[in-house]
């Protein structure tokens, strides 16, 4: 596999785009790269995954495009929007307007009920939901019999499911998850993979997963694979053993 | 390796027909399934599985941190469940040793002081020649008075190993302890485990999800619901993933 | 945001629980004071108004200086003359007097204490009989029911009566209600009445009366009465009308309230001070724990402004229902005091209490204020938090750098300072100096703690060394955990902080009075017996009559007695109001020396003379020889020489004069002291016949004051004993509300505590898990509050000497000459607040030692 192939069938529209992006922790002793001049383009419509091993700066890409985290040099653009020329508080409505969230763990606020978690970023936004596709989503992630319960009822599946309503409540151009099944048992992370497959397929969004299990990122209908901050490989229609396969050539 | 061979006195710490049960009708969790399972002394063994298995309960459950629902649990010939909390608490304090993923080390003590932190809340001196051996082993004499915040990722976990060899215990307990590492500084920390296992003499359960971590064990032990499925002797990394992805697809 | 506002703070319930209790102990204190001094103001002016009710117009002789009782007496022609006016319906004499104490049938007087007892002559418009009579003959009083009911008194007996004078026997012919018919108003001790010839000769000493009561006809027209009135007395006599009295009055009555409503309400701020400290660390941990939750809601889509005004809001909340509760307690508070003070021997009046704007705004104000206040750094803080916050274990709230905490603390204390330097040196009115002094101290105080972070760690650290060596580990995480957050450490510390220097400095203080006082009998007294009133020690109101010293001086046991009067602000000196003070010219000096500078008081004329000490003297200028202008009460003004000058003012203040010059100008004639001495005593002789001698004489003595129940002898040990062990227990009143001010402080400690235990949750796991026993981990807990208790104790000591000494220097040299410090008390004091925070700690350190280790572990 070649690195960068992009798939000819996707639509050429990009949601996301990285330029030339370098991100530095710390200073002289302890300075660390966590991301190399990286150049990476997500297309819009599709389900991408970033893999790679421990310390390898997938966590911090993902943060760096979702707009999480300052970067120290290059450019970040989602959707025509280029995140460097804006402020704290441009990016925070970028944020809340543009993009959905599914961390690994504490994705909910454990005060407010699962239907408040839901419409959170609109609630801050003042604005209301559109109630038919709110109701869709929450069909879709099977959960209608839970909204009034707190995170603390609700088991750990049920939790993300909430967390992934929430990033599709909202309608967003992009969604950025953080190893959402990492906390979960194989057949709940299973179930949780398959909605935001759905998403992708059936209500046309667009998704860029972090994770470390091949299973998870076999979902994905690309993986990128970063080392030490740098791209080194780019795979196509994923399945679990060539996800395997490329890991193994990682290690090597 | 045939697990029958390994004789009692040989077995560092030992599962019988352990279960562990969490919560109760919808949020009915079964951790632990009726494991039978022995780990050797001076062997290095790695108990590894897919998030949910069970791997880091059983290890809990084996340190004396968790209780089980059903089944016994020993280190060397002590049933665990005989133990008051008080009893459990000087068993870990006097016999096991502990490296976690992170946090390991207290904040407000030195290297030096973390290392004989379970000595000195026994109030015992530690045994000199051993702890400058322990101390020389792990590379670390020059950073003895740095408190965690001087020291990095993998110098803490370093240390943090060190804490657990210092008191010469009958076992060792790593849960993920590179999980939080890059390959280089994780490489260390397991390239002294297995120093500690192969010069030291010391016995390791360590519960990971990275073939490479498992790689450097002499067994691997495989969970999967709550139930061994599979063991491998002489792991490398290559085997590990296959097995892995086998795993997957059940 | 609103809603998470709210669902945030029922969360926590008994987080919310405690930090609204705080903040409701604060808002109700404050409120319990202005409802309780209001009340009592209401009723004062109640009382004001019935004094004077049928009473349209009083005559009398203006006063500009002295006490009421001093006036010119009006006399009898004038208020014949008056009664004569066309539309003067009617016009009594009125004589009022303090010090008439009638003794009951088990020997004890009905003695004043706060109220006065009163006697007076009989009052037609104001006295109702409910038993028996009005007084009519020279052998007849009547005494106000509830003083009848109190101590038991019965019509047709014959009681003792200890009046200005002398005292004498009368029979009880009526009891009356002070201003209702059915109910008896009077707020006096007691109020003794007699007709009126009788209340001349016995409360008097002769003719006249304090004023002239006139009733107008109704109908008449009130001005043209009163300018007719007028015209008839002359320009020696006021005609004051009735409102203008009422006023008067009340105004009176309302200087004492507002003396004694400001003292309570100066507690009160301590205590909301200390709450304020509470607040804030509590805010500011509580925020520190809610980083990542916090960092979520800016990860996806809150801006930092709506995150910052969430936190305040929840402030808000919490002072607003602060407010409402406090508001009720406050209320209950203002009852419960006025029983407490009730029990004490404050008789106060029974009105009603209730809520006065005014009380309303500063309850609104102290609630939501400290709430508010409080909440401003860390909302600020909160407003920073970074959305990375949301995927970190071990996101932290930013930290203000210490070297600006070090500038900004050095400054305020600085400022401070200097505010209190002012106040307490620049001479200032009492205004302005309160203000200045209560502005510095509360400067240095927020300046110290805002400064102590920067010592704290080092500090922590000598502190809990002994703790390691005895206690091995657990020792050294209590040492470690104390200094490891000086912020933490020194912001809990600051609450206990300020009770204790307070309860130091009244300790200073109190010492240096206390050793002054000894110094000055042991050193400037040379009298062997000491007289006083026996309930009023020093109280200017108070006094006894002449004639025990009459009597005592008759006895040949003793030689020689010496009486002695107080005046407050009663003279006039070069335009300003000063206080006197009286002796004997030629007898005073064998008993007082007051260490003559110049001059000679034995030689000096009675009745043309003056002492002054020698601080007056500079600032008039004066020498021995020169000549003052004094004005007195009576309206007369003489030019005195100036016969000596003297170096120690704690026995005379600085203005004395002869008895014989104050019988001229005063008509109070009580005595509110006299010294006396053996007959032939001597240090020199022999002990056994010293002991003779004191036994004698002590007989003798009690023989006589037997029946004077209402004056005490003390000889030279027990007189220093009762004075000092007055002020002791005037010390341990302040420590008692300042002990309230270190409960709050107490219960902050508990909470920071847990709320830190929390913090260290993952960290106690891993002790927990690496062998730290339970035991081991609580000790630890409770250590570590002790140092923190013991770090603010040693700050609040250090402040509360410096304060101390500075008062003790400001304070005139009547009451402090030198100063003293009671090294034990404060020793005691460090080792009582940590013994105080080993308390504090037991439930937190209950709650860590539970804590499961599993769980603990893998917090996130």
């Amino acid at each position: 596999m070649s690195l960068l192939t992009t798939n000819p069938t996707a639509t050429d529209l990009v949601a996301a785009r990285a330029i030339n992006l370098t991100k530095i922790y710390g200073r002289g002793d302890t300075e660390v790269r966590a991301l190399d001049g990286i150049d990476v383009e997500f297309h819009q419509g599709q389900f991408t995954a970033i893999m790679g091993p421990s310390g390898s700066g997938k966590s911090t890409l993902m943060h760096c495009l979702a707009g999480l985290d300052r970067i120290t040099s290059g450019s970040i653009v989602i959707g025509g929007t280029d995140l460097t020329a804006l402020n704290e508080r441009r990016l925070t409505l970028l944020r809340r307007d543009r993009i959905g969230f599914v961390f690994q763990a504490f994705n909910l606020v454990p005060t407010l009920t699962a239907l408040e978690n839901i419409t959170l970023p609109m609630d801050l936004a003042g604005t209301k939901p559109d109630p038919a596709w709110l109701d869709t989503v929450i069909d879709t992630v099977g959960l209608r019999d839970r909204m009034t319960h707190r995170p603390s009822e609700l088991s750990g599946g049920q939790q993300q499911r909430v967390a992934v309503a929430r990033a599709l409540a909202g309608r967003p151009e992009l969604i950025f998850a953080d190893e959402p099944t990492g906390n979960l048992d194989s057949t709940t992370g299973a179930e949780i993979l398959s909605f935001m497959r759905r998403a992708v397929r059936e209500m046309e969004q667009t998704i860029i997963m972090v994770t470390h299990d091949p299973v998870a990122a076999s979902y994905a209908d690309r993986v990128v694979f970063l080392v030490d901050g740098t791209i080194v490989d780019d795979l196509v229609d994923p399945t679990a053993d060539s996800v395997l396969d490329a890991m193994k050539r990682l290690g090597n | 390796m045939d697990s029958t061979s390994i004789t009692m006195e040989a077995t560092a710490a030992r599962a019988v027909g352990a279960t562990k049960v969490y919560g109760s009708g919808e949020t009915r969790v079964c951790a632990l399934d009726g494991v039978t399972a022995e780990f050797e002394r001076g062997r290095f063994t790695a108990i590894m599985g897919p998030s949910g298995s069970g791997k880091s309960t059983l290890m809990h459950c084996l340190a004396g941190l968790d209780t089980l629902t059903e089944g016994r649990v020993f280190i060397g010939d002590t049933d665990l469940s005989t133990l008051s909390e008080r009893k459990l608490t000087l068993l870990r304090r006097d016999k096991v040793g502990f490296v976690f993923q992170a946090f390991n080390l207290v904040p407000t003590l030195t290297a030096i002081e973390n290392i004989t932190l379970p000595m000195d809340l026994a109030g015992r001196d530690p045994d000199r020649e051993w702890l400058d051996n322990v101390i020389d082993t792990v590379g670390l004499r020059d950073r003895l008075t740095h408190r965690p915040s001087e020291l990095s990722g993998g110098q803490q976990q370093r240390v943090a190993v060190s804490r657990a060899l210092a008191s010469n215990p009958e076992i060792i307990f790593a849960d993920e302890p590179t999980g939080n590492l890059d390959s280089t500084s994780g490489a260390e920390v397991l390239d002294f485990m297995r120093h500690a296992v192969d010069e030291l003499g010391q016995t390791i359960v360590m519960v990971t999800h990275d073939p490479v971590a498992a790689a450097h064990a002499d067994r691997a032990v495989f969970l999967v619901d709550g139930r061994i499925v599979d063991e491998m002797a002489d792991p490398t990394a290559e085997l590990v993933l296959d097995e892995m992805k086998l795993l997957s697809r059940r | 945001m609103f809603r998470l506002t709210l669902r945030n703070l029922l969360h926590k319930k008994i987080r919310f629980a405690f930090t609204t209790g705080i903040v409701v102990i604060g808002v109700t204190f404050v409120v319990g004071v202005f409802a309780l001094t209001d009340s009592i103001r209401s009723s004062f002016d109640d009382l004001a108004s019935d004094i004077e009710s049928g009473i349209d117009l009083t005559v009398r002789v203006p006063l500009q200086i002295g006490d009421e009782l001093d006036r010119v007496r009006v006399p009898q022609e004038v208020a014949d003359r008056v009664a004569a006016v066309p539309g003067v319906a009617r016009v009594d004499g009125r004589i009022v007097a303090r010090n008439t104490s009638v003794i009951d049938d088990n020997g004890e007087p009905i003695a004043p204490r706060g109220p006065p007892t009163l006697g007076s002559s009989w009052f037609p418009t104001q006295f109702f009989v409910v038993d028996g009579r009005p007084p009519d003959g020279p052998d007849e009083f009547a005494i106000n029911s509830k003083a009848a009911t109190a101590h038991d008194l019965v019509v047709g007996n014959t009681y003792d009566i200890s009046g200005p004078n002398e005292q004498r026997s009368f029979r009880l012919v009526g009891i009356y209600n002070f201003g209702d018919p059915d109910k008896d108003k009077s707020l006096a001790a007691s109020a003794v009445a007699f007709d009126t010839a009788t209340a001349q000769e016995f409360l008097n000493g002769g003719e006249g009366f304090n004023e002239v009561s006139v009733a107008i006809e109704p109908g008449a027209d009130r001005a043209t009465v009163q300018q007719a009135v007028a015209d008839v007395v002359g320009s020696e006599y006021e005609v004051v009308d009735q409102s203008a009295k009422i006023e008067e009055t009340q105004a009176d009555f309302g200087q004492f309230i507002s003396i004694f409503g400001n003292v309570l309400l100066a507690f009160a701020l301590i205590g909301v001070f200390v709450s304020a400290f509470i607040i804030n660390n509590v805010f500011q941990i509580v925020l520190g724990q809610r980083v990542r939750e916090l960092g979520l809601l800016r990860a996806i889509g809150a801006t930092g402004r709506q995150v910052s005004r969430s936190v305040i809001g929840e402030a808000a909340l919490v002072g607003f229902l602060s407010t409402v509760i406090g508001l009720v307690a406050g209320l209950g508070l203002a009852r419960l005091l006025r029983i407490m003070l009730k029990s004490g021997g404050f008789a106060l009046p029974d009105g009603p209490i209730g809520l006065r704007p005014r009380t309303v705004v500063f309850a609104v104000v102290v609630g939501m204020g400290v709430t508010l206040v409080s909440s401003i750094l860390p909302a600020l803080r909160a407003r920073r938090i970074s959305p990375m916050a949301a995927l970190s274990d071990t996101a932290k709230l930013a930290k203000g750098s210490l070297a600006t905490r070090a500038r900004i603390g050095g400054l305020m204390v600085s400022i401070g300072a200097v505010l209190l330097g002012l106040g307490l040196f620049g001479g200032f009115d009492t205004k302005p100096l309160l203000f200045f002094i209560s502005v510095g101290a509360i400067m240095v105080f927020i300046g110290t703690t805002v400064l102590s972070p920067v010592s704290a760690s080092q500090v922590a650290r000598h502190i809990g060394w002994p703790l390691q060596k005895v206690f091995g580990v657990p020792g050294k995480l209590a040492r470690e955990n104390a200094a490891r957050s000086p912020r933490r450490t020194s912001s809990t510390a600051g609450a206990l902080m300020i009770g204790l220097a307070l309860v130091s400095m009244a300790g200073v203080v109190g010492q240096s009075i206390k050793e002054t006082f000894a110094g000055t009998i042991d050193n400037s007294v040379r009298a062997d017996y000491f007289i006083q009133s026996a309930s009023g020690g020093f109280d200017p109101n108070v006094g006894f009559s002449a004639e025990v010293v009459d009597r005592l001086a008759a006895l040949p046991e003793l030689d020689l007695i010496v009486g002695y009067r107080f005046g407050l602000d009663s003279i006039d000196v070069n335009g300003s109001t000063k206080n006197v003070f009286t002796t004997d010219f030629a007898a005073g000096v064998s008993h007082m020396d007051p260490d003559v500078l110049s001059g000679s008081i034995a030689d000096a004329d009675p009745l043309g003379s003056i002492l002054l000490h020698k601080d007056p003297a500079r600032d008039l200028q004066v020498t021995v020889g020169d000549t003052l202008v004094v004005g007195f009460p009576d309206g007369e003004v003489e030019a005195l020489t100036v016969a000596a000058i003297y170096a120690d003012s704690t026995i005379y203040d600085n203005y004395v004069i002869d008895n014989a010059m104050w019988d001229r100008h005063f008509n109070r004639s009580e005595l509110m002291f006299a010294t006396a001495t053996i007959s032939g005593y001597s240090d020199s002789l022999p002990d056994d016949e010293k002991t003779a001698l004191l036994a004698s004489s002590a007989a003798a003595i009690e023989k006589v004051t037997d029946s004077y129940p209402t004056v005490t002898v003390e000889n030279r040990v027990q007189f220093r004993e009762t004075q000092q062990a007055r002020l002791d227990s005037f010390l341990i009143v302040i420590s008692v509300f300042l002990g309230l001010a270190l409960f709050i402080a107490l219960v902050g400690i508990s909470i920071t505590l847990a709320l830190s235990v929390f913090e260290r949750t993952r960290e106690i796991g891993l002790l927990r898990a690496v062998g730290l026993t339970r035991r081991q981990l609580r000790r630890s807990v409770r250590w570590e509050a002790a140092i923190v208790s013991v770090f603010g104790a040693l700050l609040g000591v250090a402040l509360g000497l410096i304060f101390g000494i500075a008062a003790a220097i400001a304070i005139p040299d009547t009451a402090i000459k030198s100063v003293a410090i009671p090294w034990r008390n404060l020793v005691i004091y460090v080792i009582v607040a940590a013994v105080a925070g080993l308390i504090a700690a037991i439930l937190p350190a209950r709650r860590a030692a539970k804590m499961n280790i599993l769980e603990a572990i893998a917090t996130e």
